[in-house]
């Protein structure tokens, strides 16, 4: 017996790597969007809206990629699922792509000079660190088949989603200039934003867990909450 | 014992209507094949147990037990050589034709032991038909005659011959193809149309259990597309073995799918997981092309 289908499963090989570099794309994206948010840097946010072309057009490569294989080269079985699992990655991508897009528009509108909270932005710089540290390891997870570090990442998000509602809890109790609030306002968006990356990355772990043992189990039910 | 007399009154009593759902009826109609272990009105398993065969001193068949079940289609897929051919033509006791082959173990039709004592092989092959690679209609005969050639074995009375032929050939959705040139060669229809005629000739004599052995290796896509798509209506009446180096036909037809390798079984799963998620890393290599 003897292997066959190299170009196929060189094809193959080539669309998962083309699909997590979307996740290197994301990762700069949000990198220059929490700086963006940090130092009221309103050009770089515009370069973050900008780039998200690139994060698009990677999703419209991968999304051809996938119909090509699946039209010309019918995989099955574990390669099946690494086609279908990609799928659902680059879509991830593309929507983790929009969160940097939304935080960083919403970057001209918080004000120049506006009150800013210790305490909020503390926890806003913690949430990217982590979501940034999620995005690497989603993608670490997938390029390794690691069933465990894909499951790591529940924990980690505990932590995003915990920020989040204290963030939420600290700019209700901010006080009563007019100012303020608004900016707070605006940290809640931001912070549901990192959120949702955050969430993205376990969608993605789960894909991880699907295409090594190829069952579908959603780590976090957020309509049955543990 | 299986004898040819059931068979003979089987046809006789046959119903003049036509087109398949008639041809359920027809079948209610059947003679009691309960007396030779095959139950009548309901759906017919093959069980295969301990099953070796050989052809002279080389095991092909190294001893496989399965369960073809009911009114379902079961592929069976594997590299060349791994036994796959052989073992349906164990079932139907055609591998026995083969000078110096010989098949150990036990399959049974229903109650019906295929290899007892006293058992009519020709029997055998009327319950459990067969339907080969390449289209094999009788050169010499009509299209007509293609198809009344079993059932002219079984001495099956004219008029009810004639009503029989014309409803296997629309069961195979040929008769609006050939109704008005019955009496041309079948060889002079394509090769989709022919394996069609076969198949028309396999169930004209009321089998339990139609086997394929490759029966779309040799068609267009279009043919192939159209057997299949018969394969599918058949399995409400029959059970169906397909052997097949097609695997995305393996998926498109079959209930379950059998991997074997060596003469051995490796796996036998829904056709959906063997697709999927196989459980066998030797399944998941052969039907990913990381071997072949």
């Amino acid at each position: 017996m003897q292997e066959t289908r190299h170009s196929f499963r060189e094809a193959l090989k080539q669309l998962e790597v083309q699909a997590l570099g979307g996740l290197d794309l994301v990762i700069t994206a949000l990198d220059r969007a929490l700086e963006a948010v940090s130092y009221q840097d309103v050009e770089l946010a515009g370069m973050v809206v900008a780039d998200d072309d690139l994060i698009d057009g990677r999703y419209l490569e991968v999304h051809q990629g996938i119909l090509s294989l699946l039209a010309l080269q019918t995989p099955v079985a574990t390669d099946l699922r690494i086609v279908a699992a990609l799928l659902h990655v680059i879509r991830c991508i593309e929507r983790m792509g929009d969160q940097c897009v939304n935080i960083a528009k919403l970057v001209p509108l918080s004000g120049y000079e506006s009150p800013k909270d210790k305490d909020i932005l503390d926890a806003i710089e913690r949430m990217g660190q982590l979501a940034r540290s999620q995005l690497s390891q989603a993608k670490e997870a997938f390029a390794s088949r690691n069933v465990g570090l894909a499951q790591d990442l529940v924990r980690q998000d505990t932590e995003i989603n915990r920020l989040n509602r204290e963030i939420f809890r600290r700019a209700v109790e901010i006080g009563d200039d007019v100012d303020t609030r608004e900016w707070a306002m605006f940290m809640i968006l931001v912070a549901r934003c990192l959120e949702r990356v955050g969430d993205n990355t376990v969608d993605i772990a789960e894909q991880v867990v699907f295409v090594v043992t190829g069952l579908f189990r959603e780590f976090a039910d957020a309509s049955h909450p543990a | 014992m299986i004898s040819r007399d059931t068979t003979s009154k089987e046809a006789t009593d046959m119903s003049t209507a036509g087109g398949p759902s008639e041809q359920k009826d027809a079948k209610d109609e059947a003679p009691d094949t309960s007396a030779i272990g095959v139950r009548e009105g309901e759906g017919h398993a093959i069980q295969v147990k301990g099953l070796k065969a050989f052809y002279g001193k080389q095991e092909a068949i190294r001893g496989v037990d399965i369960v073809f079940p009911p009114n379902e289609v079961t592929a069976i897929i594997g590299p060349s050589g791994c036994g796959k051919s052989t073992m349906v033509r164990c079932i139907n006791r055609m591998h026995e034709e083969i000078p110096g082959a010989h098949a150990e173990g036990s399959v049974t039709l229903d109650d019906l032991d295929v290899y007892g004592a006293g058992v009519d092989v020709t029997s055998v092959r009327r319950l459990i038909g067969m339907v080969f690679q390449k289209p094999n209609p009788f050169p010499t005969m009509s299209i007509f005659d293609n198809v009344a050639a079993g059932l002219k074995l079984t001495g099956t009375k004219s008029e009810n011959l004639r009503e029989t032929v014309h409803r296997s050939l629309r069961a195979v959705g040929l008769w609006g193809e050939v109704k008005n040139r019955l009496n041309e060669p079948g060889m002079g229809l394509s090769g989709g149309q022919q394996q069609r005629l076969c198949i028309a000739r396999t169930i004209a004599v009321e089998p339990e259990v139609i086997l394929m052995d490759e029966p779309c290796s040799a068609l267009d896509p279009v043919a192939t597309l159209k057997v299949e798509e018969l394969i599918d209506e058949l399995k409400e009446r029959y059970t169906i073995v397909i052997v097949t180096h097609n695997m995305q036909q393996a998926a498109r037809v079959s209930n379950t799918t059998v991997f074997m390798l060596d003469g051995e079984l490796v796996e036998h799963a829904p056709t959906q997981e063997i697709f999927t998620r196989p459980k066998d890393e030797r399944t998941e290599r052969y039907v990913t092309g990381k071997f072949g």
